[in-house]
């Protein structure tokens, strides 16, 4: 590889934008709970279906307009009213990338003013909040997901590959199994049967395998064919005569002419796993209360009053969503047209 | 939990009649549908309806959600199925849930022995099923034959009988029946509006044993006629996922006091959508003529109700209940696993552990939260909605979190340095709690009480399956330490024998048991049965008030909040009469639109 992949991929607009997107999603996610006024289960039920909260700048500084509930779920500003927004100001106790402990917020107001800079949701919980701590879950399960899968595709692959014969049978029989079950069909079977019930804190872990276990056999089965026409290459022969180990041709020979593709392939793939997530989720089989994840929040936005009553914050997670799989799905385009220019689907 | 109490009451009534004709026609003049009725003479037992007289003609319309899938009343086990039943054949009484009485229905008048075990029931003379054939004493008999009859098993042989042992129904003459009941059954006039089936049509399935499968979802589709009644309608078409079409009984019973036969309506059309939401939704684009509001949709039904001409009745409580419980079943599973762990099976059956978490509910939080501040905080197993037999003078449980800590440190309970709640022997307060998914109010409700407990140092999980779980888990493999269900209320407490009797298999902190357990439960099983073996009132009630008394004192459900309930019609209708409970149209053959 002359250069870099992604140095390459930044080289090109679509590429840098994609880049620079999923850059801020993740390091968001990471400091969320800085970013965040609140948690994401602390409740005020006297401000339910709160709408955005309006922003104005008074006596010199930022402020927060003031409502006033007229009746439940109607909510109007009150003329002058405001609360000035504070930087940097103390509020629930954290950890930082879970080690150093802290209390400082990016922003908060004074209680019991409330700043809801994307509206509250049915118990009175910040909406923004929850996106924050919900992109923790939904963006993380791609990437460890995608690091299983490709793990296991590339070792079946490359292995089913390099023996051939009995071993590639079976090894691809299973793969065209996996492969010819409806995958939405698959994930709610692999749920229950992986445990009617667990733990909700143990849910995020048994997604994630579920997922995997769903999505390595496509990888699998192209590492196979790549590492079946590379185990004839002269320089794997040469290496097979020289007594090389087969973990070290695989490790040494194999994955670095096939690396190219793995990370195309993950970054495609990506998406598929936050998809999954707030599919599960948005069943109910997923993440759960309290905890936030875009799918679940989406799921609560199903109820018809959020149409009929315009509560448009709601739907932001699904935008989230939107976002995020667009971005990835362009990044991969783009490292795709870098590694295999033949595929090229646009002009630079 | 959907359904609970055995007798479905719902719209119907009334009727009359007059000379004759033959062919229903659906005419089709200047877009407005009207019924060519056939007309017949009125019984000369009809029940004269004391409703204004009105004017026959329009149609109601109204929503499902879920269609019947079966019109055999030996079958119908689900409230759709039910419902639709009830608008086509009629029971020997009726209850009226305005008079919140029992009123005469196909049986004119009834005499009670001494005893209080015998009925004497004279039916109406000249009353007509659907399709002409007149209606006798046979039939009475022939219903309670098929009910009892052990080839066809069915939910009536459980209700129509005290301690299994059925009621005895001999005819007299061809309108006189007497019914015996083995015991006295508190319940039997509100029992006997159980729908009477017509024998002359279903004794050849009878004979050959097929009973269970007559009068199904095919026969609707394919001969509607077939299946008849002595109800204020006939079932005109049925089409599965769509619609069910009812059309005016020209044989039916009531008549107004100006001669009109009854009801007014010419037809009934009954829409099937896929839940509760799409029913409001057609209800606020003005499709539907009737719907129930849930107090969390109002806001937006409300806006249309200019332009379709409707208004929201506020009808107070609703009678169904919400609670938490701790499971206190002290046995254990195949394995020799306690169900509950035993620490956790002390702190659950310790009344004041119970009555800790009940003050440390935020009640009004909820109601002002989740129900929009349209609902009513719940105390004891009657709602409020139910002023026949509610009492009112039960222990309440307000948010008082300083109570709350005063009865937990009483118990033997302390907090640490952090502020977590620990027993005696230093175990952490923790609990998990299943509900089902399906509920938005509910997941929101239980969101609610995890962060209520979080202020007393108590750490609750809550688990979210779905509903057919948590029912197994609750009756059958006990394996769970809380629970949050609600019960759809009745009308009668003998509904709730099953809820409160210790060996009720709905007594779900403890079901099924041998003995009871407890002394509290041993007098709430005495109290239940007192109120089931007399037909005194005050008895009765004395009975019931106590057991609402107990339940809020010993706390085995703890108890939360009912939303009030909101009907929607349109504002057309005459002659409407919204009862507190039940069904907003209950007396749909004496409503009618100019």
């Amino acid at each position: 590889m002359k250069e870099n992949l992604f140095i390459q991929a930044a080289r090109r607009p679509l590429g840098l934008a994609a880049m620079i997107t999923l850059g801020v999603l993740y390091l968001v996610a990471i400091f969320a709970p800085f970013i965040a006024p609140y948690q994401t289960q602390t409740q005020q039920l006297q401000k339910t279906y709160h709408p955005p909260t309006g922003l104005t700048w008074q006596d010199g500084r930022l402020q927060v307009k003031v409502y006033e509930q007229v009746d439940p779920t109607v909510y109007e500003p009150i003329p002058g009213g405001a609360a000035p927004i504070r930087f940097f100001a103390r509020g629930f106790e954290y950890k930082i990338l879970g080690l150093i402990p802290w209390d400082r917020h990016l922003f908060l107001v004074e209680a019991p003013e409330r700043i809801y800079l994307l509206g509250s949701d049915s118990t009175g919980r910040d909406v923004f909040s929850r996106l924050l701590y919900g992109a923790q879950i939904s963006l993380s399960i791609g990437l460890i997901g995608i690091t299983i899968t490709m793990t296991f595709g590339f070792l079946i692959g490359s292995l089913a590959g390099y023996f051939g014969g009995w071993v590639d049978n079976a090894a691809m029989r299973l793969v065209e199994l996996l492969m010819a079950i409806p995958g939405l069909y698959l994930l709610l079977a692999l749920r229950s049967a992986f445990a009617a019930h667990v733990p909700s804190d143990q849910m995020y872990l048994l997604i994630v395998i579920i997922l995997a276990f769903i999505g390595w056999a496509a990888t699998a089965r192209i590492i196979r064919g790549m590492s079946l026409s590379l185990r004839q290459r002269q320089f794997v022969l040469a290496a097979e005569v020289l007594g090389q180990s087969t973990w070290k041709i695989l490790t040494r020979h194999i994955l670095p002419n096939t690396f190219s593709y793995l990370i195309v392939a993950a970054t495609l793939s990506i998406p598929a796993y936050i998809l999954g997530e707030a599919a599960l989720s948005f069943l109910g089989l997923g993440i759960q209360e309290p905890s936030a994840s875009w799918g679940l929040m989406l799921s609560q936005a199903q109820d018809s009053k959020v149409f009929m009553m315009n509560l448009w914050w709601l739907l932001i997670p699904g935008a989230a969503i939107f976002v995020t799989v667009i971005a990835y799905n362009v990044l991969g385009d783009v490292l795709r047209d870098i590694v295999d220019p033949k595929m090229k689907v646009q002009s630079r | 939990m959907a359904f609970l109490y055995p007798v479905n009451f719902s719209k119907r009534d009334s009727l009359m009649g007059i000379v004759m004709a033959a062919a229903v026609v659906l005419t089709g003049c200047g877009g407005k549908i009207t019924l060519e009725r056939e007309v017949h003479p009125i019984p000369e037992d009809a029940d004269r309806s004391v409703s204004a007289p009105g004017k026959p003609g329009s149609v109601f319309v109204q929503s499902s959600p879920g269609a019947p899938n079966t019109f055999n009343k030996l079958v119908a086990e689900d409230a759709p199925s039910s419902e639709a039943i009830a608008l086509l054949m009629d029971g020997l009484t009726r209850y009226d849930p305005v008079r919140e009485e029992v009123v005469p229905g196909l049986a004119r008048s009834w005499e009670i022995s001494e005893d209080q075990k015998t009925f004497i029931f004279h039916l109406r003379r000249g009353v007509l099923w659907s399709d002409g054939h007149p209606f006798t004493a046979g039939d009475v008999v022939f219903t309670f034959q098929a009910i009892y009859d052990e080839r066809y098993p069915n939910r009536g042989a459980y209700d129509l009988s005290v301690d299994g042992e059925p009621f005895e129904v001999e005819k007299i003459d061809e309108h006189t029946v007497r019914i015996t009941t083995p015991e006295v059954f508190a319940p039997f006039l509100l029992y006997m509006s159980r729908e009477i089936l017509p024998r002359h049509k279903l004794i050849d399935a009878f004979e050959d044993g097929s009973l269970l499968r007559q009068w199904s979802i095919g026969t609707a589709q394919r001969t509607p006629r077939e299946i008849i009644g002595t109800g204020p309608y006939r079932l005109r078409s049925f089409r599965v996922g769509e619609r069910a079409v009812f059309e005016a009984n020209p044989h039916y019973w009531r008549a107004d006091e100006a001669g009109q036969r009854l009801p007014y309506t010419d037809f009934l059309v009954m829409t099937f959508v896929s839940d509760q939401n799409s029913a409001m939704a057609r209800f606020a684009n003005g499709e539907t003529d009737v719907e129930a509001i849930t107090p969390d949709n109002i806001i937006w039904v409300e806006r249309t109700a200019e332009r379709h001409d409707f208004t929201i009745h506020d009808r107070g409580p609703s009678t169904g209940t919400s609670f938490i419980w701790f499971n206190q079943h002290p046995g254990s599973d195949a394995n020799g696993k306690p169900y509950v762990e035993p620490h956790k099976l002390a702190w659950f059956t310790d009344q004041r552990f119970r009555q800790a978490i009940s003050h440390g509910i935020d009640r009004d939080g909820i109601i002002e939260g989740v129900l929009f501040n349209r609902g009513t905080p719940l105390w004891g197993p009657e709602s409020p909605a139910n002023t026949r037999w509610f009492n009112p003078d039960v222990k309440q449980y307000p948010l008082d979190l300083a109570r709350s800590r005063e009865l937990l440190r009483e118990a033997g309970f302390d907090w640490d340095a952090r502020g977590r709640l620990h027993d005696k022997e230093g175990n952490r307060v923790t609990f998990s709690l299943i509900t089902n998914h399906e509920n938005p109010i509910r997941t929101a409700m239980s969101m609610v009480f995890r962060e209520n407990m979080q202020e007393l140092g108590i750490n609750v999980q809550v688990q979210f399956l779905d509903f057919g779980t948590v029912v197994t888990k609750i009756q059958s493999s006990f394996d769970y330490e809380a629970g949050m269900l609600g019960f759809t209320g009745g009308i009668d407490p003998s509904g709730g024998m099953s809820i409160y009797h210790s060996r009720g298999r709905l007594h779900q902190w403890h079901p099924s048991q041998e003995q009871p357990a407890t002394e509290w439960e041993a007098r709430i099983d005495e109290l239940m049965l007192r109120q089931l073996k007399t037909l005194d009132f005050e008895e009765r009630f004395a009975a019931w008030a106590e057991v609402q008394q107990i339940m809020s004192e010993q706390v085995p459900f703890i108890y939360l909040v009912t939303p009030n309930a909101y009907a929607g019609l349109k504002n057309r209708w005459n002659n409407v009469e919204i009862p507190t409970m039940g069904s907003v149209v209950w007396n749909i053959d004496e409503i009618w639109a100019p």
